[in-house]
């Protein structure tokens, strides 16, 4: 990748906290409330401490390989064709998670607000967005992402503090939920939730040493749990628990109970600036790495004759689900099951390997 | 129009890009040094340091001589007088003949005399060595000093000349350089096109017979606005002091606030024929170099044949001409220009023009007024969070307006949300069609405000404004309430302190009127978002458009967004990479410390 660029530390958490916390603005808190019950909140906190403790892992592993995307890593475990099998992983992995996601902010949008809109006109919008980020580059993005996350954090917040005189605590109640084999176990799979985390792992060119890596994924994963703990806590202990397994999007459900006096009754619709900025954030990024995984694999000297093609195909996969509901059950599938495999497993996996050939070869240079 | 098909092409099919090296604005040499400096004071710096540091100033390039031989210069006479009245067939010569005859041809044809008839040539003797040697001067009337010319330059010439001096040189062009002309800015060369570029620039040729040597005085005499108040950035506290189109005059005013001997004014020309003068400047050990050199190379690279005004040079030396928002600040108040040198950034005055244009500009300059820094920092903070929701105001809430009107009217108050239905009730006409209506009668009134002549302008402004918002209501054309936005919306225009940056917005607005018409606060994110990409992936000269922010630098929110006090404002902006970081010491109010010493010694 152009390693003229570079990101701070800074804008590399911003990136980070925004490609992972996009869940939350989705069905993520509902999610929780089906598998923990009124323990939701605490699978939040389970599933961070998992990801901080593999991508710990993942960070020791990566030292040696500074510097390198997983795809710099399948090139040296076998050459041109270790690069196009990791690059063409990735890449089927990133283009799935993002065209659901554009189909569920396109849905979500239409439910809210654009009602009599068809879905495919909802979406050029951010299909737009997606396109003109990718023209105007990743650096733009990611400056984009160090202003604009902080206020959609701030925004996150103010929506707590609003719901909080509706906040009750016998709600949270039984404290375990649906009980600790659901919370531990069948939880430790909604790990996937962090799987924007192979995000990092793409941008490592760009970020300066390894030490930054490390201390911006900590954080990234650190903040985006605790913006998960807290949104899901305050979901569960505002709506009762079977009111909660109703709601199609938690956070907009949340905001419509904001009640300020009597002049602002109903300012939902103010937050979906915010949530519209933080999906057109994480598609116009996460289109780039798509983007950049092919030009890398395919070693392709330009990545931007591949944008408009690239978009018009994420653009139809994202209309492929029918309805709505098959595309939310496509990506809570993908996302309880399967995700934290490319995320997490595989790159250790990867990791291993490289370093096992990196050692064979040095002994061979010995020898 | 070629162009924007041309664009729109560019965005379908894929061309290769030029291999453009871009320039980027790398730390200096010796930022972070400034720390370590800064214990040494000026006084302590040693004779050596000064020296280096001033052997950065240009020193002017002497003459190169020419040899043109005198049969050339036979030649060119025949085939000059042949082309007598074709300027552009007058072959150009370089070197100035010995000939006075031979000069006055070569003049004459080049200034087309006599078709110019403000071509002013005087034909006289001098005496020389007891004997009258023919002589003259050639210039352009209304550019030239007569006062200064008849004193300095003829009576010395024709009536000193006659005098027995007592000690004198061989040769006459050293003889009328040192002992008859007293005028101090006297040019001597031995090239033709630099008399001429002097007298079309208001000064005084003077040819003398046996002189392979011309003379050009510096006599510009031309009628001058006087120094007066600003017109565009008016003030209430603070200098109130504005450039006028007088180049030197502009740089002196600059100089007068500095007084600081490495403020450097480098000369430049624009334009092959119309050769303006142009003056860069900054603080030689503040700027950053490789950006001064930038500035240098990209005014110096500039090929074009006339220049008229400052607006056609920054059109030039913008890094993206396809931008909405300006890439460089237009001022023409010399206590900014002062302030924004100070901080390690460059100014290019232009001679004809009362803008200067400080360089490079970020988002955050924008909405700065140079009123900011003189008034107390509490004012100031105040003034920029109500120029701030006046950008808002600007920029989105007619877009808001439609958006929320059509699509979100939930977040409307019931009260509020019954008087606009009632209000709108009789008119036939959609929210967002009665919107652009409005804002389109509004720029109508504007525009048509500034070119109506005199005292009419105004006065069409208000009643424009007043008769035709209260007859379009009355008339159900449009709604009470949106007379009321549409106003606030001018108001928050006119609180934009850069007409350059007002004038985008206004295209913008527009756009957001559609955006939130087409799909609500989705269209609006949506617009901002794309604005926002677009100002993030633009730099002026180098440095990143939406900087301290985005990228962000150190002291970007306390001192650019909001103005801490005087006293503690101790550093240079970061992103413009300045030779010295540091403005002030740590403790720059030392009274506090004597005080605080003393009452503790109490």
């Amino acid at each position: 990748m152009n390693n003229k660029v570079t990101f701070g530390r800074w804008e590399t958490i911003t990136v980070l906290l925004n490609s992972m916390g996009i869940p939350i603005l989705l069905g993520f808190p509902r999610g929780m409330v089906e598998l923990g019950g009124t323990a939701g909140w605490l699978i939040c906190i389970y599933i961070t401490v998992l990801a901080l403790a593999l991508f710990y892992i993942i960070s020791r592993l990566y030292k040696p390989f500074e510097g390198m995307d997983p795809l710099d890593l399948g090139e040296r475990i076998a050459g041109n064709a270790g690069r196009i099998i990791v690059g063409l992983i990735f890449f089927t992995h990133s283009t799935f998670i993002v065209s659901m996601i554009l189909r569920e902010f396109g849905e979500d949008m239409k439910v809210i607000a654009l009602t009599v809109s068809p879905i495919s006109f909802v979406q050029l919008f951010f299909i737009t967005g997606m396109i003109v980020g990718a023209y105007k580059g990743i650096e733009a993005v990611v400056r984009m992402h160090s202003v604009v996350v902080v206020l959609i954090s701030a925004g996150v917040l103010i929506l707590v503090i609003f719901v909080m005189p509706f906040f009750k605590f016998g709600n949270i109640y039984p404290i375990l939920g649906n009980g600790p084999e659901k919370i531990f176990g069948t939880g430790f799979f909604r790990v996937s939730s962090f799987s924007a985390l192979i995000i990092i792992y793409m941008v490592f060119p760009f970020i300066k040493s390894h030490e930054q890596f490390r201390t911006a994924g900590f954080w990234g994963i650190g903040l985006t749990g605790f913006f998960m703990t807290l949104v899901t806590l305050t979901f569960i202990g505002v709506l009762p628990y079977p009111i909660s397994l109703e709601q199609f999007l938690p956070v907009y459900q949340l905001s419509r109970i904001i009640n300020v006096g009597r002049f602002f009754e109903r300012i939902e619709s103010v937050f979906m600036l915010l949530w519209a900025s933080a999906a057109l954030l994480y598609l116009s990024f996460a289109f780039i790495i798509i983007l950049r995984i092919f030009q890398k694999a395919f070693k392709l000297p330009y990545y931007r004759p591949l944008i408009l093609p690239f978009a018009v195909i994420l653009f139809t996969l994202s209309l492929l689900p029918p309805n709505v509901m098959t595309a939310l059950n496509l990506e809570a599938i993908f996302f309880r099951s399967y995700a934290w495999l490319t995320t997490f497993l595989f790159m250790i996996i990867l990791l291993i390997t490289a370093r096992f050939v990196s050692k064979k070869e040095k002994g061979r240079i010995k020898t | 129009m070629v162009n924007y098909i041309k664009n729109l092409k560019s965005l379908i099919f894929f061309e290769e890009p030029e291999k453009i090296e871009e320039f980027i604005l790398k730390e200096s040499n010796d930022e972070g040094k400034a720390e370590i400096k800064e214990a040494q004071k000026d006084s302590d710096r040693t004779p050596e340091l000064k020296k280096r540091d001033r052997s950065i100033i240009k020193k002017p390039m002497s003459a190169a001589s020419g040899n043109d031989s005198g049969e050339e210069q036979g030649e060119n006479k025949e085939k000059d007088s042949n082309n007598k009245h074709q300027p552009s067939a007058v072959k150009p010569r370089e070197n100035i003949s010995t000939s006075v005859e031979e000069n006055l041809r070569y003049m004459k044809d080049i200034f087309t005399v006599p078709d110019n008839g403000d071509i002013v040539i005087r034909e006289f003797e001098i005496t020389f060595k007891g004997k009258p040697v023919k002589a003259f001067i050639i210039l352009i009337d209304g550019m030239t000093d007569r006062t200064v010319i008849n004193s300095n330059i003829l009576h010395p010439l024709m009536i000193l000349s006659d005098k027995d001096f007592k000690t004198g040189e061989d040769d006459i062009g050293e003889f009328v350089k040192s002992r008859l002309l007293p005028h101090n800015q006297m040019k001597v060369t031995e090239k033709y096109q630099e008399v001429i570029d002097e007298i079309n620039f208001g000064g005084c040729g003077l040819f003398v017979d046996g002189s392979k040597v011309a003379f050009a005085a510096d006599v510009k005499g031309w009628l001058a606005r006087g120094i007066e108040r600003p017109n565009t950035e008016l003030v209430l506290r603070g200098p109130q002091e504005g450039f006028n189109e007088i180049l030197r005059a502009n740089t002196a005013l600059v100089r007068k606030i500095l007084k600081d001997e490495d403020l450097i004014v480098e000369n430049a020309k624009v334009g092959k024929r119309s050769k303006t003068p142009c003056s860069i400047l900054y603080i030689k050990d503040i700027a950053n170099e490789s950006l001064v050199e930038e500035v240098k190379r990209r005014v110096n690279s500039i090929k074009l044949d006339y220049i008229i005004d400052s607006g056609h040079l920054e059109q030039l030396l913008e890094d993206d001409p396809y931008m909405l928002a300006p890439q460089i600040i237009a001022t023409e108040r010399p206590d900014r220009v002062a302030a924004a040198l100070t901080d390690g950034k460059i100014a290019i005055i232009m001679h004809g023009s009362p803008f200067a244009l400080v360089l490079p500009t970020t988002n955050n300059d924008l909405i700065h007024a140079a009123e900011d820094s003189y008034i107390r920092f509490p004012y100031a903070n105040l003034l920029r969070c109500v120029r701030i929701l006046g950008v808002f105001m600007s920029l989105l809430l007619p877009g808001l307006y439609v958006a929320i009107t059509n699509y979100h009217q939930e977040m409307i108050p019931t009260d509020l949300l019954l008087a606009i239905v009632s209000a709108r009730e009789k008119v036939p006409f959609p929210t967002v069609v009665e919107i652009l209506i409005m804002e389109v009668a509004f720029e109508l009134i504007r525009e048509a405000g500034i070119r109506i002549p005199g005292p009419i302008g105004p006065t069409l402004g208000i009643i424009g404004a007043l008769i035709l918002g209260q007859a379009a209501v009355a008339a159900n054309i449009v709604s009470p309430i949106l007379i009321i936005i549409v106003a606030v919306t001018g108001i928050g225009s006119f609180a934009i302190p850069n007409f350059s940056l007002a004038y985008a917005f206004r295209i913008l607005r527009f756009a957001y009127i559609l955006l939130g018409a087409s799909a609500g606060f989705l269209g609006i994110t949506t617009g901002l978002f794309l604005q926002g990409v677009w100002l993030t992936a633009a730099k002026s000269f180098g440095v990143p458009f939406m900087a301290p922010f985005a990228p962000k630098t150190s002291g970007g929110f306390s001192d650019e967004f909001l103005r801490p006090p005087f006293w503690k404002q101790e550093t240079r902006p970061d992103y413009v990479n300045p030779r010295d970081t540091r403005k002030q010491p740590k403790i720059s109010r030392v009274w506090t410390q004597n005080n605080s010493e003393g009452d503790a010694n109490e």
